[in-house]
């Protein structure tokens, strides 16, 4: 089979695309203390949203997320459907009817992977993973729990 | 009014703490500052007639995360309606709740109440595009009495498997009162009556909500019990216990967001003022359709419908009925500061009017401009 070439330009572009859209993804982090080395994208969304507080395994999570910023914006379009102003109402929601606490903000990537490093339990996204091997990189499945 | 400024600049000073967490405390709260202006008829008991501001609202919350199982916290909130609520500061929730596992949790103390999409939290403006919620179910001069309860409740999240999302579920029981400063209270004044301490009566129900495996729909029920007793110098008030049941459906996907509940709630209300005893059957319908967009990142829209009916009495009559079309507007202008603007096209005059604040009588219909300005931290 031979390509024309406008056919060819056209799956070039989508190729591109899908390259493009892939690489607008964080990487999910968790502190080197948990056991898991991977979750379901169901799971991902149960955590940050407070359906869920442990790991599969049983485990305490304690999700972390950034302030504000691409990496945030990514995360909560991939994993949990929402828009940042819809996450934080969903997550006001919780604290002004007593059923739950924000989850910790941080202000950059590098102080939100140091405090995943220093918290047992910690679960965030970012970016591109700086510093070595001082967090856990997770591989994401998608699907249900 | 001057305590009233008082409340607003506590909150905004607190605000510069930026809702501190110190270890695992958090502070955070909120204030508002409404306005309505109505075509005909006072709204609400404020002179919106003529244009009024007599609306203020503030909450400070304060949480601590003892454990990782155990979390205590308590909110106190002010609000200024008209001639209701006042400056008075009143615990809206402080309880103490005990996480064993997601599946299951206890919470004690004073605990917001769960009843359809919006009960719970309908006292927190920021969470909504609207001014006002639909008032044929979240009647805002009479949100105080389901509001909160003094009791415990159950609750947790059971996963149904791969393919079938997961049931949210709470049950509780308490004990309920009237809010002094309310409108069933003031209602009631309007028929002679008054309290030395507001009726009050035992409280129990349930709410059942699934998240389908499609996240983007829920679909729910709850069921709410109430009774009450109130005895006063002219006579007493008793309400029969009796169950409000809501069915409710929301869907949101993207920028677009839909909702829709029905309620029904059958009262058997007894009024005695002096020698009379007073029947006053009520039976609530009530109903509507909503819908909301995200135009863009911090500028939403929507509109819905709200149908009140009470199948008791005569409902051609515009006393038994109220029909209420809106159209929203909600401008996020940083994180923390909001403004609304909404449109209300009232038919009938069931819900939301009183004889003090209207002595010649309620003419059948009337628009009404409501906005808002709100901070929240």
């Amino acid at each position: 089979m031979t390509l024309t070439g406008r056919t060819r330009r056209y799956a070039l572009a989508l190729i591109f695309a899908c390259t493009a859209a892939r690489a607008q993804d964080v990487i999910l982090v968790v502190n080197k203390s948990v056991s898991i080395s991977a979750i379901n994208s169901a799971e991902v969304r149960d955590l940050f949203t407070g359906v869920r507080s442990r790991f599969s395994d049983g485990s305490r999570a304690v999700p972390v997320i950034l302030k504000g910023g691409p990496a945030h914006e990514v995360f909560l379009r991939n994993y949990v459907g929402d828009n940042p102003d819809e996450f934080r109402v969903r997550w006001r929601k919780a604290v002004f009817t007593g059923q739950g606490s924000m989850l910790k903000e941080l202000n950059s990537e590098s102080a939100l992977q140091d405090y995943i490093a220093a918290t047992p339990g910690a679960i965030g996204y970012v970016s591109r993973v700086t510093a070595g091997d001082s967090v856990k990189v997770l591989t994401v499945r998608k699907g249900s729990r | 009014m001057p305590r009233r400024t008082a409340l607003l600049l506590v909150v905004c000073c607190a605000a510069r703490l930026v809702a501190q967490d110190l270890e695992n405390i958090q502070i955070h709260g909120f204030a508002t500052q409404g306005f309505l202006y109505s075509s005909h008829n006072n709204y609400l008991t404020m002179k919106s007639s003529s244009g009024s501001l007599q609306w203020t609202e503030g909450a400070i919350s304060v949480a601590d995360q003892v454990t990782d199982k155990l979390r205590v916290g308590i909110q106190l909130h002010m609000r200024q309606m008209g001639d209701l609520g006042g400056p008075n500061v009143v615990v809206d929730w402080a309880s103490g709740d005990f996480k064993f596992n997601d599946k299951l949790g206890f919470r004690a103390g004073k605990i917001k109440a769960p009843l359809g999409l919006f009960n719970e939290s309908q006292d927190v403006d920021s969470l909504f595009l609207w001014t006002l919620l639909p008032q044929s179910m979240y009647p805002v001069d009479n949100m105080d009495f389901n509001l909160s309860e003094m009791g415990g409740e159950i609750y947790g999240a059971l996963p149904l498997g791969k393919r079938g999302g997961h049931l949210q579920y709470v049950g509780h029981i308490g004990d309920n009162s009237l809010d002094a400063n309310g409108g069933y209270v003031e209602q009631l004044a309007e028929f002679g009556l008054t309290f030395p301490t507001p009726p009050s009566g035992k409280t129990y129900g349930a709410d059942l909500q699934w998240v389908t495996p499609w996240r983007e729909l829920t679909v729910g029920a709850s069921a709410l019990n109430d009774a009450l007793d109130g005895t006063g110098p002219q006579g007493t008030v008793r309400l029969a216990a009796t169950f409000t049941m809501a069915y409710y459906a929301r869907w949101d996907r993207g920028r677009v967001h839909l909702a829709g509940e029905y309620w029904r709630t059958p009262l058997n209300i007894l009024l005695t003022v002096g020698p009379n005893a007073m029947p006053y059957p009520v039976d609530q319908r009530a109903w509507y359709p909503m819908a909301s967009y995200s135009v863009m990142k911090r500028l939403q829209i929507g509109g819905y419908y709200s149908h009140y009916v009470n199948k008791a009495g005569d409902t051609s009559l515009p006393a038994n009925y109220s029909k209420d079309w809106v159209i929203s507007g909600r401008y996020d202008f940083n994180d923390y500061f909001y403004g609304k603007l909404e449109g209300h096209f009232l038919h009938g005059t069931g819900l939301g009017y009183y004889t003090s604040t209207n002595p010649d009588g309620l003419k059948p219909n009337s628009n009404l401009l409501a906005a808002r300005i709100g901070f929240s931290f």
